[in-house]
């Protein structure tokens, strides 16, 4: 709805301007066509009411996004130095959530970690989606292909994505690149099905067959007509990916098969905080409570972004 | 047997196809020379090459994958690089441990998430409903192992009431079984309830605006009767697609809950076979994991027949 809708007058300003009655006529009160909803929200204030998902999941990944970029001015340490007279220390003033085994300042590692969940979760967001849009869009257009991707995509599926990168993982060694990659390929085939599933609706829509009864060519008919249709669903499910990335890679950099030690991430520091974690559970506890937060605020985003985009299921699911 | 159950069945048949050439082509482009590996250091070239022909390493790709597909086939996983163990030995001690997880996960997951799916589309609107949402939110958002440290840690060393972590095996009691199961079947039930919950209010929701319910309702059946018995039946279908495809949820859940909990299961052999790069037991693994994955959901479309009569493939 556009704002114009709520852009009534209050009633008291709108009834000093009228005339003032004569004899002859009393002026009806000013009944406006709409009841203005009990308060008027504009801007930052409106959006916050409409979509509070959103709201508090933009905020919270802008929070973190700044941390990530910002890391090196926040007071953190270089996050590898090694201190071996500071190891295991609690929370204090000068380490402020502690130090790990080999001395090294928490707060610094897990700040500099968020760079490396926030790096795989938007790079396997925009890759698989990129990729998958493409597979689905073939298979969605192109009747021959669409039995053999499917089947190739359903195999892929059949495999647990957490199993299926841990098996990609198992090839190369651990690098950030190669968990980008190993995640992407886990997670194309759910993307591809979506947009496949959209292209197939799409395609009987009775805008597509006016447009190919006008003699559009196929390729401005997927350019102009079904690949903007498809962006709605895609982006939702993209941060859904998002977020499902970062878990994963924290899984697999927590069970050892994902990024080295030498750069922290939070999977990586709960690993290494594994062995300690009944007398010093806040070496696995921080990263954790990081990662939770920047998955929930993923999450939310992803929520609001639905409800956004097909009001029909707000508030559904 | 019906004509659409054996169509179904026969459906899985590419599926698995696709799966099994998968997993080959990762024992395939494995880094590092399995004849080498076996020739030793002292090998000459022409010895590793002789293995090599021994071993059938130099035939072409499909050649060697059939004979693999031939191998799995008559119960042949191959052997671990690391111990020199038949695979399907290593996987048959672990299956117990990973299956009682599972087991005890699912019956708990599902008893406690749709319960929960059917108050909050109940009560749709009000805090319950906003609380049990919230939970589904979190759930999917706090990662496995959180979980995992957060409950070990309150409940087995701070409480004390629970052991904290190890596993024992069912033949030594159903108790001291079921109690080192309890943490990590809440552990991984986690995600598993919020994506049961979640889909189960949405279903219900739709279920409730229908007419039946509402001649329900007006001929005095009782509300928990409305709910479990008309409506909870007629929303099953999505709710069991979902049970089927969140195993694949629980079965990636599953390596890290039993890494956090030290359940000596598959999760288990798979984190370690990784970290010594032993790709025959990776492959098996995988491979039978995903076996599972696509039976169960096979078994779960043969049961809509049952659930659904009119369901028809």
């Amino acid at each position: 709805m556009s704002d114009a809708a709520y852009r009534i007058e209050p009633m008291d300003a709108a009834a000093s301007r009228s005339t003032p009655p004569t004899a002859d006529f009393v002026a009806a009160p000013v009944m406006p066509d709409i009841l203005p909803p009990a308060k008027i929200r504009r801007g930052v204030a409106r959006f916050i009411y409409r979509y509070p998902n959103m709201a508090v999941g933009g905020a919270l990944l802008f929070i973190m996004l700044c941390a990530a970029i910002f890391a090196p001015w926040l007071g953190t340490v270089d996050p590898t130095e090694i201190a071996t007279s500071r190891r295991t220390r609690f929370p204090s003033a000068t380490n402020w959530l502690g130090t790990d085994m080999l001395g090294r300042d928490i707060y610094s590692r897990v700040l500099y970690g968020a760079r490396v969940s926030l790096i795989v979760g938007f790079s396997v967001a925009v890759l698989a989606s990129i990729a998958g849009l493409t597979i689905g869009l073939v298979s969605g257009m192109v009747r021959r292909a669409d039995g053999v991707i499917m089947r190739v995509m359903d195999g892929m599926m059949s495999i647990p994505p957490i199993l299926l990168a841990i098996a990609l993982m198992a090839l190369t060694r651990g690098s950030v690149q190669n968990v980008v990659i190993a995640i992407t390929i886990a997670e194309i085939p759910r993307v591809a099905r979506l947009v496949r599933g959209v292209v197939l609706s799409l395609r009987e829509q009775p805008y597509v067959d006016a447009a190919i009864a006008s003699g559009t060519t196929t390729p401005m008919i997927i350019l102009r007509h079904i690949l903007p249709n498809t962006l709605a669903p895609m982006s939702v499910q993209a941060t859904y990916i998002c977020a499902s990335a970062m878990i994963v890679e924290a899984i697999l950099s927590f069970i050892g098969a994902g990024i080295p030690p030498i750069t922290p991430s939070w999977g990586n520091i709960m690993a290494e905080g594994r062995s300690l974690w009944q007398v010093k559970i806040y070496i696995v506890l921080f990263p954790a409570a990081f990662l939770s937060v920047t998955v929930l605020a993923v999450n939310l985003l992803g929520d609001g972004l639905r409800d956004a985009l097909d009001p029909r299921m707000a508030k559904r699911l | 047997m019906p004509i659409f159950i054996f169509k179904r069945i026969l459906s899985t048949i590419p599926v698995m196809a696709i799966v099994a050439l998968f997993v080959f082509s990762l024992l395939y482009i494995a880094p590092g020379d399995p004849a080498a590996v076996i020739a030793g250091d002292q090998a000459s070239p022409a010895d590793v090459e002789r293995i090599r022909q021994n071993l059938g390493l130099d035939r072409p790709f499909l050649i060697r994958f059939g004979e693999w597909v031939w191998q799995i086939v008559h119960g042949d996983l191959g052997i671990s690089i690391f111990t020199s163990l038949p695979v399907r030995d290593l996987i048959a001690q672990r299956v117990e441990p990973t299956l009682s997880l599972m087991v005890v996960t699912l019956l708990f997951a599902i008893s406690v998430a749709v319960p929960m799916g059917v108050i909050a589309a109940w009560k749709a609107g009000t805090w319950i409903d906003n609380s049990i949402m919230a939970f589904a939110v979190l759930g999917f958002s706090v990662p496995v192992f959180i979980v995992g440290y957060l409950l070990a840690y309150l409940f087995a060393l701070q409480l004390d009431w629970l052991p904290v972590q190890g596993y024992t095996p069912f033949r030594e009691g159903f108790w001291p079984w079921f109690e080192n199961l309890i943490l990590p079947a809440i552990t991984l039930g986690f995600v598993y309830i919020a994506l049961i919950a979640r889909i189960t209010r949405a279903t219900m929701l739709d279920v409730l605006q229908q007419d039946y319910v509402r001649t329900a309702r007006s001929k005095g059946v009782a509300q928990s009767s409305i709910l479990f018995v008309h409506a909870l039946k007629n929303a099953a279908i999505p709710i069991v697609t979902v049970i089927g495809i969140g195993l694949a949820l629980l079965i990636g859940g599953a390596v890290v809950t039993e890494s956090v909990f030290a359940i000596p299961g598959l999760g288990r052999l798979t984190v370690d076979a990784i970290l010594r790069r032993d790709y025959p037991v990776i492959q098996g693994v995988v491979l039978l994991f995903s076996f599972v994955y696509v039976f169960v959901n096979l078994a779960i479309d043969l049961i809509y027949t049952l659930i659904d009569p009119r369901i028809r493939y």
